[in-house]
């Protein structure tokens, strides 16, 4: 097979092109650091991604709009747990999964439960979850207890600490998606449900234990980027809604689901961090760098989705 | 003998009628109804405000000086949102609405609608433009331009600043940056080589500081909008970069770190921000107006600034995680009032 059908080729090429043009500007001064930075921040828009991407996958229709507010809430009520104290890092951890766990069978149930389609579930779920962060806290930034802050923040073997939780995530995924009866299921259930379920496929169960995945790895990305920031804010998951969807869609997976790509979400997510600080470094303003951004995007999708075309 | 009695006799009258003046007042807005109107709630700042309304809200009404001081939040943070809530007001019966608006004109034709049925009607912070209404704005531009000042009695030299931006689009950012950029028009021994948005918000600076960092020369200083020092410190350290002078926006994690930064190595900045206090002020104003008060349309609030020595004082006052703040009291609120004329 030809390396140039595989759609996440091109998310991957964008952000070395930007990356090389932010050096070019530089004449190669910073060049590591940049990488560093990319990787970190990169690396919490990998995270959600891949949860995005799981439930995308599910087929037309469904997304996950409470990103944000799960992240906001699990990072709020962990932040809140530690207060600061040392060796509380495994306990806020527990705490923000299971909110992130909860959040999934909350999800979950209001799509099956109630039937409602999963764009209006979640975007009305999350105003709930939102309240309950301003409600638990009232917004008050704690700082996280130094410990994991050091972890957030360190690096292991040159790259950063987070990085290494968003790539074995993405193994994992991987390993998920490419060798397990579960990722049959799932790619199954969002190419065609009613195929899948005649076939055998208990699909109910492979909706459920998406939703709960992808609300599971928003909460350990706010829990991180929490601990990572300096404390929780309520608006810190606020980016990261528009940023999962577009990590997927840059990254090649078919925005009609049944289709995934792993490798593809890290690349656009440190495309998107690379291409923002291109627009930045160049001095582009406000304006134009939206407009630009937009403009890449398309370009990337059409450039990835006519390449899976001709295959 | 008589001239002094004379004059004791005139001053008690004055008092006494000064105090009659002021129980008419009490008692003119005693059955009056005040609603908040704010377009969001999702940070620190807008918390603390909300916080303070309510505080100074319930007191004024268990005073007698209010029937009623509602708070009310729309969800999304949208100006046909914030109208239709405007426009309940007005069927609610309010007679003054309090406005932090999500759009300078977005919400005139509402603001119009309460006029016109006799609302008073009150903006701060986020004002509208419509004439009917009163205006507590902040002179974000003099807040930018002072940045600068005090960064010139600080770097004679000069040297190459950062700016760190608000949320793009926003009436706010516009401001702030306008003055920062005409206070570096005056003091042209600095230039600024680096712009970013930060959206207010720690996070999102650090971020966006962290990426554009390894294409700046070196930098002497950073010009802020507040919710974003933080960030911008833990940028520099992160790239193992001198910390510039950082001008902070009165965020308590922004003080803590000056404060120890302070204590480990003589760090010297200034902080400021406007209090989200200001929400208590803008409660008086729209009381004095509806006791018959005659209050000029634009009024101005003053920022809130924090320096070297009042570092300490601001840090021990200002709960952990939150924005340093003041409660207006109507004294206040008739001094504004009194200064605007």
């Amino acid at each position: 097979m030809n390396i140039l059908t595989k759609p996440w080729l091109w998310s991957c090429v964008a952000a070395a092109l930007a990356y090389a043009l932010i050096l070019g500007l530089t004449s190669g001064r910073g060049a590591g650091e940049l990488a560093y930075a990319a990787l970190s921040f990169g690396a919490f828009a990998a995270i959600v991604g891949l949860g995005q991407m799981l439930v995308i996958t599910l087929g037309p229709g469904n997304v996950d709009l409470s990103i944000p507010a799960t992240m906001t809430l699990a990072a709020t009520l962990a932040l809140k747990a530690m207060g600061t104290d040392p060796g509380t890092a495994v306990l806020g951890l527990g705490i923000a999964l299971a909110v992130g766990f909860g959040v999934g069978v909350a999800n979950y149930a209001l799509i099956y439960l109630l039937r409602l389609p999963p764009i209006i579930a979640t975007l009305a779920a999350s105003l709930i979850y939102q309240s309950l962060a301003i409600w638990s806290n009232r917004g008050l930034r704690i700082k996280p207890p130094e410990g994991l802050a050091d972890f957030a923040t360190g690096r292991f073997l040159g790259l950063p600490n987070v990085t290494w939780v968003g790539l074995l995530l993405a193994i994992v995924v991987w390993i998920a998606l490419e060798r397990s009866v579960w990722g049959r299921w799932l790619l199954a259930t969002g190419q065609n449900m009613r195929v899948a379920r005649l076939a055998g496929v208990p699909v109910e169960l492979v909706r459920a234990s998406t939703y709960i995945s992808v609300s599971v790895f928003a909460a350990l990305a706010g829990y991180l980027l929490a601990s990572f920031s300096g404390g929780a804010a309520l608006n810190m998951g606020a980016e990261y809604l528009l940023m999962s969807i577009a990590v997927v869609v840059i990254g090649g997976s078919s925005i009609a689901g049944g289709n995934s790509n792993v490798p593809g979400v890290w690349g656009a997510a440190l495309f998107m961090f690379l291409v923002v600080s291109m627009l930045n470094s160049y001095g582009a303003g406000a304006g134009a760098r939206n407009v630009l951004t937009g403009a890449i995007i398309i370009g990337i999708v059409i450039a990835a989705s006519t390449r899976r075309a001709r295959t | 003998m008589t001239i002094s009695r004379m004059l004791l006799g005139a001053a008690s009258l004055a008092m006494a009628a000064g105090l009659a003046q002021a129980e008419s007042h009490a008692s003119a807005t005693a059955d009056k109804r005040i609603a908040l109107s704010n377009n969001y709630a999702g940070n620190s700042w807008r918390q603390a405000m909300l916080q303070t309304w309510e505080e100074v809200g319930e007191q004024a009404v268990a005073d007698g000086m209010l029937a009623a001081a509602d708070a009310y939040t729309t969800a999304e943070n949208q100006a046909t949102e914030q109208a239709a809530q405007i426009q309940n007001m007005i069927l609610q019966g309010y007679d003054a609405i309090v406005l932090n608006a999500a759009s300078p004109t977005a919400l005139n034709g509402a603001v119009k609608e309460a006029c016109d049925a006799g609302v008073t009607v009150v903006s701060f912070d986020g004002i509208v433009t419509e004439p009917c209404a009163w205006r507590i704005a902040v002179d974000f531009a003099a807040m930018g331009e002072e940045q600068v000042e005090y960064l010139a009695t600080r770097l004679s030299d000069g040297g190459n600043l950062l700016e760190i931006r608000g949320l793009a689009g926003v009436f706010v950012d516009d401001e702030i940056s306008k003055g920062i950029h005409e206070g570096v028009a005056e003091h042209d021994q600095f230039e600024i080589v680096g712009s970013v948005h930060g959206d207010w918000a720690q996070d999102v600076s650090q971020k966006a500081v962290a990426g554009i960092l390894p294409s700046l020369p070196e930098i002497t200083g950073v010009v802020t909008q507040g919710g974003d020092g933080y960030g911008a410190a833990q940028a520099f350290k992160a790239a193992g970069r001198p910390t510039p002078l950082i001008v902070l926006g009165n965020r308590q994690d922004e003080l803590k770190w000056w404060a120890e930064q302070r204590d480990a190595n003589g760090y010297e900045t200034l902080s400021l921000s406007i209090a989200p206090g200001v929400a208590s002020l803008a409660l008086w104003v729209a009381q004095q107006v509806l006791a018959g008060e005659e209050v000029p349309k634009d009024l101005t609030v003053p920022f809130l600034k924090i320096t070297q020595d009042t570092l300490d004082d601001a840090l021990a006052n200002t709960p952990e995680g939150s924005v340093a703040n003041v409660t207006y009291t109507l004294d206040d609120a008739k001094q504004v009032i009194a200064d605007a004329k």
